[in-house]
């Protein structure tokens, strides 16, 4: 297993784990917001600079997809390091000045405001990291959402801008947005889920027992088909809402328990015996 | 016009036979005339004078073969050009009622039409052949050796000049190693911008593990001002398909891509020919020349985005996806397209191969300086007298290449710089001309050699100006992808805005040093890594004129709009009015037989008097 | 089989249905209509079994692709870095203020579609204009301007020829 050096600290990772696997393995905290370990790493964002020392000359990577292949040794306190990651991160304070998450990792990273105007405007409050558009496309398979235009107009996008047939409202993209651009938007009148700001919305499903919002229905559908078990009581549970699902669990445990109880086969009374 | 070979050739000694066979037919003082139809010859209606001469072949019972249709010469700025054999008669600014002369007097007549002979401008010697023109004279042709010869649509033509000789060499008497160890003594370095050498590249993917390989030619050719790469794909493409299918089988590849740009049409054209006429001759596909190596290529033409230059994005781009680059932490001839090992070169390298082939790379390396060999491609264009392609060995100097070949500065105007390597180059100023022309000595001037640009600036021309012209294109061709390359870059843009504007603040200079040093370090591909070097080299050279801009809005090129001032010569006015009646501010006061004058006030410094000034009495100051 | 469905049927079979043939499928859509129909896009997604969101980013990312019917003529400006530095930039300012289009986009009346591009590698007559495939050379904005208020004319003799 080869060795990180990472600002003196040196711990063993797999080979192809990355710089920021280290790190975190050391307890060095590297700022990151396009980075989820549930996605491949898209290395958008480029906060988590680090310098990569090579002997004879050192290199700016990112930390976050730089697979570590042989002994390496890493600066991410260097002056250089720290200057790419300030950088970085006040032109990311130029393009959503109001962010409060931003504002908050800024503040972390002791990088207070930006000498920077806004000058690009394809997209407010976003910082086009591509967190959302990885997960619907790797996890969830659906590209309900993906990056269009280039350069300055790139921005996250249904296709033509339109409502998507592909999005199932399963809010993923929203979970996994580090600036908390993306948000779910509950219609109670109409029973529907909106993924904002990209206006598709989805039918909710409602639970058979309390009438509670579970999941939107193709939501449902997706994980029963991806669950592949065709078992009518599971399909009859996936109608019910996590509240309903538990006491109907409970109540079938209670249910069986008696059963065993008028049978002597309960374990505290068998003991008693 | 193509002769389609009735039946593969079925082994290199075929090949050898027909290029016999082919050489008798074409010996003694056979008449032909070579009609340009490269871009810039055929954008001044070549084509049409094509179609006369097989018209007026036709009258005198003469075979239309003998009228063929060839790639550019080069020299762009006295098109449409016209050969004719034997002689090599070379005419120029060919217009169509010359054909019936040249057809009655040269081809017929075996006389020179003196009037259409390139004069030079400064001994006033009429030339007759292109060997006799400075522009020719200073060059040295390798790649370009057969363009303008022979006629790219057939492949008689590229057979009858030794074409396919190396690829049939390489395939009986060479081992794929012995291949790669002729390019590796060679010295050949990639001719796309990095310079890398490609024989490295090639063992590199060669060992690397996993099946399919692949082999791509990088043919999406973005810098503007830049056109050497479409001119070899347009004029002898098959030189192309020998080098691709020469490194196929150093590497061990059997499936090559072309990715040409999409504003070449008739590259594309050709060598989607050229790829059917090999196939059909057992040059490409399967056995080529019984020899066993398999190798096929296909064509994918570019949507039109300049990162698609990048390798990477390249690669994305063959995948059917956005061309956004990736990290190259693991290098593409390991993991490229596909996922697969790929070696990427880019045209003009691989039209090289061919020849270090069959002349053997000592003979290749003894072109050069130490570390840059061979000869390089330049396009050579903007406030030049000569412009056009021209190939000189590494290590010419820049005075010679602007001066000898291109007849430096027209209009008497003084030299300001020139701008090498694309958009991420460099302007490398006057006092440096008598650099040598190589990799690592352009690099040193804070430029580079690029794929081959080369554009000569002049006094009027703002460097500020400049700087903003090519961020502006670098930030609009930007895939977007990763924050300092799209947000930096547009932070820059709005600083050089204000500069050339007349808004420039202190210490913008230092703002636009510290975003370059950051996008050189953070950037995710080359185009952002290279980004600022337009900037950087012009406050490197000419810092003065940045600051001219900001400290006294003063655009001491006088190209900045309200930066300087028009004003009309009392002396040199006529009073004839046409400037007072085409101003659209009415800022121009005057009366008949009374100078005008323009009224700084209300002037809106449009530049429409400036156009419209038939005595050139209206002044920039 | 709809006229459309036969065409997507066509492309999709001249490339064997590979997806990473995307990008000639769209050029080869778009050389039949001049644009990307949206819902010809869809049904290409749906035969590639593709999501649509890939095609659409394709369309928006490379300049080429055009998701709006072209203008009746094609003119093209070279703003490569030899011809602005021999005045496109003030040529393309002038056609952008005289017939209201923007670069990449149509002009009101359909006359015709403007498009600004980065070099078309014919330095030597920079600079370039070129109209319905025809190169203008050393173009001045008087001159652009003159070949293009000539190109209304010939529109409406088109139309009186196809009425004849």
């Amino acid at each position: 297993m080869p060795t990180v050096t990472i600002d003196g600290i040196r711990v063993e990772v797999e080979t192809g784990a990355t710089v920021l696997d280290a790190a975190r393995k050391a307890g060095i905290w590297i700022p990151t917001l396009c980075y989820h370990p549930a996605v491949s790493p898209p290395a958008t964002c480029r906060l988590c600079m680090v310098e990569l020392d090579r002997g004879d000359w050192k290199q700016l990577v990112t930390s976050c997809n730089y697979p570590v292949r042989c002994d390496i040794e890493v600066s991410v306190s260097s002056d250089r390091a720290v200057a790419a990651r300030r950088g970085v991160m006040q032109l990311l304070l130029a393009l959503a000045p109001e962010n409060e998450q931003l504002k908050a990792l800024a503040e972390r990273m002791g990088v207070e405001g930006t000498p920077y105007p806004t000058v690009t405007t394809s997209q407010r409050d976003c910082i086009l990291c591509g967190l959302c558009t990885a997960v619907c496309d790797e996890v969830l398979g659906r590209s309900a959402i993906a990056f269009s235009g280039r350069g300055p107009d790139r921005a996250v996008t249904t296709p033509f801008r339109q409502p998507a047939e592909d999005c199932i409202g399963c809010g993923a993209c929203a979970v996994v947005c580090p600036v908390g651009t993306i948000r779910i938007r509950m219609h109670e009148q109409e029973g529907e889920i909106e993924i904002s700001p990209f206006k598709t919305r989805a039918k909710m499903l409602t639970c058979e027992q309390c009438g509670a919002r579970v999941t939107s229905v193709p939501v449902a559908e997706y994980a029963l088909n991806r669950a592949q078990i065709d078992w009518q009581e599971f399909r009859q549970l996936a109608r019910l809402c996590p509240r309903c699902r538990r006491k109907r669990t409970a109540a079938r445990l209670t249910e069986g328990r008696t059963l065993a109880a008028q049978a002597g086969y309960v374990a505290g009374t068998k003991k008693a015996e | 016009m193509t002769v389609v070979a009735a039946k593969p050739i079925s082994s290199p000694a075929a090949l050898q036979r027909k290029r016999e066979q082919l050489g008798k037919q074409r010996s003694g003082p056979a008449k032909r005339v070579r009609v340009c139809i490269g871009t810039g010859c055929a954008a001044k209606g070549s084509r049409r004078l094509y179609e006369l001469f097989v018209e007026a072949m036709k009258e005198s019972d003469m075979a239309v073969e003998a009228v063929i249709c060839v790639g550019c010469h080069g020299f762009c700025q006295r098109g449409p050009i016209v050969v004719v054999e034997p002689g090599e008669i070379f005419y120029q600014q060919v217009e169509e009622p010359d054909v019936a002369e040249i057809f009655r007097e040269t081809v017929l007549g075996g006389r020179v039409v003196e009037r259409l002979l390139y004069e030079d401008p400064v001994t006033d010697k009429r030339a007759k052949t292109a060997a006799e023109i400075p522009f020719y004279r200073a060059q040295q042709r390798i790649v370009l050796a057969h363009n303008g010869v022979i006629d790219p649509t057939s492949i008689d033509d590229y057979i009858a000049v030794g074409g396919y000789g190396a690829l049939a060499k390489a395939l009986t008497a060479m081992t794929p190693e012995q291949v790669l160890a002729q390019v590796e003594r060679s010295g050949l370095r990639g001719r796309g911008g990095g310079g890398f050498p490609t024989a490295r590249k090639w063992r590199s993917c060669r060992n690397a593990p996993g099946q399919p390989k692949y082999v791509i030619c990088n043919g999406d050719e973005g810098d503007p001002g830049a056109f050497m790469d479409r001119s070899i794909m347009e004029g002898n493409p098959h030189a192309i398909l020998e080098g691709m299918a020469l490194g196929a089988y150093a590497i061990g590849s059997s499936q090559g891509y072309i990715y040409v740009r999409n504003e070449y049409p008739l590259a594309v054209k050709h060598l989607r020919g050229a790829i059917e006429d090999a196939r059909a001759a057992g040059l490409l596909g399967q056995d080529i020349l019984g020899t066993g190596f398999s190798f096929d290529i296909r064509i994918n033409r570019g949507g039109g985005a300049f990162v698609c230059g990048e390798s990477t994005a390249l690669m994305a781009s063959l995948e059917g996806r956005p061309g956004e680059p990736r990290a190259k932490y693991v290098h593409t001839v390991e993991s490229g397209l596909r996922e697969k090992p790929t070696n990427l070169n880019n045209v003009e390298t691989w039209a090289n191969v061919p020849a270090i082939i069959n002349r053997g790379g000592e003979w290749f390396a003894s072109i050069g300086t130490e570390k840059s060999k061979g000869t390089k491609v330049f396009s050579l264009v903007g406030k030049v007298e000569n412009t056009g392609l021209v190939e000189v060995p590494m290590g010419i100097t820049l005075r010679r290449i602007i001066e000898e070949i291109g007849g430096g500065v027209p209009d008497g105007k003084a030299f300001k710089a020139v701008q090498t390597g694309g958009p991420s180059g460099g302007c490398i100023p006057a006092e440096h001309l008598d650099t040598a022309v190589d990799f690592d000595e352009l690099t040193e001037l804070g430029s580079m050699m690029g794929s081959g640009g080369m554009i000569v600036m002049d006094e009027d021309t703002c460097m500020v100006n400049v700087a903003r012209y090519f961020l502006n294109f670098l930030n609009a061709e930007s895939c977007g992808k990763c924050t300092p390359c799209r947000e930096g870059l547009a932070q820059m843009l709005a600083i050089l805005d204000r500069i050339t504007h007349g808004e420039g603040r202190q210490g913008d200079i230092d703002r636009l040093e510290q975003l370059a040093d950051l996008l050189e370090g953070t950037a995710l591909c080359a185009l952002g890594k290279t980004a600022a070097n337009p900037v950087l080299s012009t406050i490197r050279y000419f810092r003065d004129e940045y600051d001219a801009h900001i400290l006294q809005q003063r655009c001491p090129a006088k190209e900045c709009r309200g930066l300087f001032r028009y004003e009309i010569d009392p002396e040199a006015c006529k009073a004839c009015g046409l400037c007072l009646k085409h101003c659209p501010v009415e800022a121009i006061s005057g009366e008949k037989k009374v100078p005008h004058v323009i009224d700084q006030q209300k002037c809106t410094h449009c530049g429409t008097c400036l156009d419209k000034c038939p005595f050139g009495a209206v002044l920039k100051v | 089989m709809t006229v459309q469905e036969k065409l997507i049927e066509t492309i999709v079979s001249r490339y064997d249905g590979e997806v990473g043939m995307l990008i000639p499928m769209m050029q080869d859509l778009q050389a039949e209509s001049g644009y990307l129909p949206v819902d010809q896009l869809r049904r290409l997604a749906a035969r590639l079994d593709t999501p649509v969101s890939r095609l659409y980013a394709v369309a928006t990312f490379y300049a080429s692709f055009r998701l709006a019917p072209k203008g009746q003529h094609e003119v093209t400006l070279c703003v490569g870095t030899v011809c602005y530095l021999k005045g496109a930039g003030r040529i393309s300012e002038r056609i952008q203020e005289e017939f209201q289009v923007e670069a990449g986009g149509t002009t009101p009346d359909g006359l015709f579609t403007f498009q600004a591009v980065n070099c078309v590698g014919a330095c030597a007559l920079a600079p370039v204009m070129i109209v319905d495939g025809q190169y203008h050379d050393k173009v001045t904005p008087d001159s652009a301007m003159e070949v293009l208020r000539g190109l209304p004319l010939e529109q409406r003799q088109e139309q009186q020829e196809t009425k004849t």
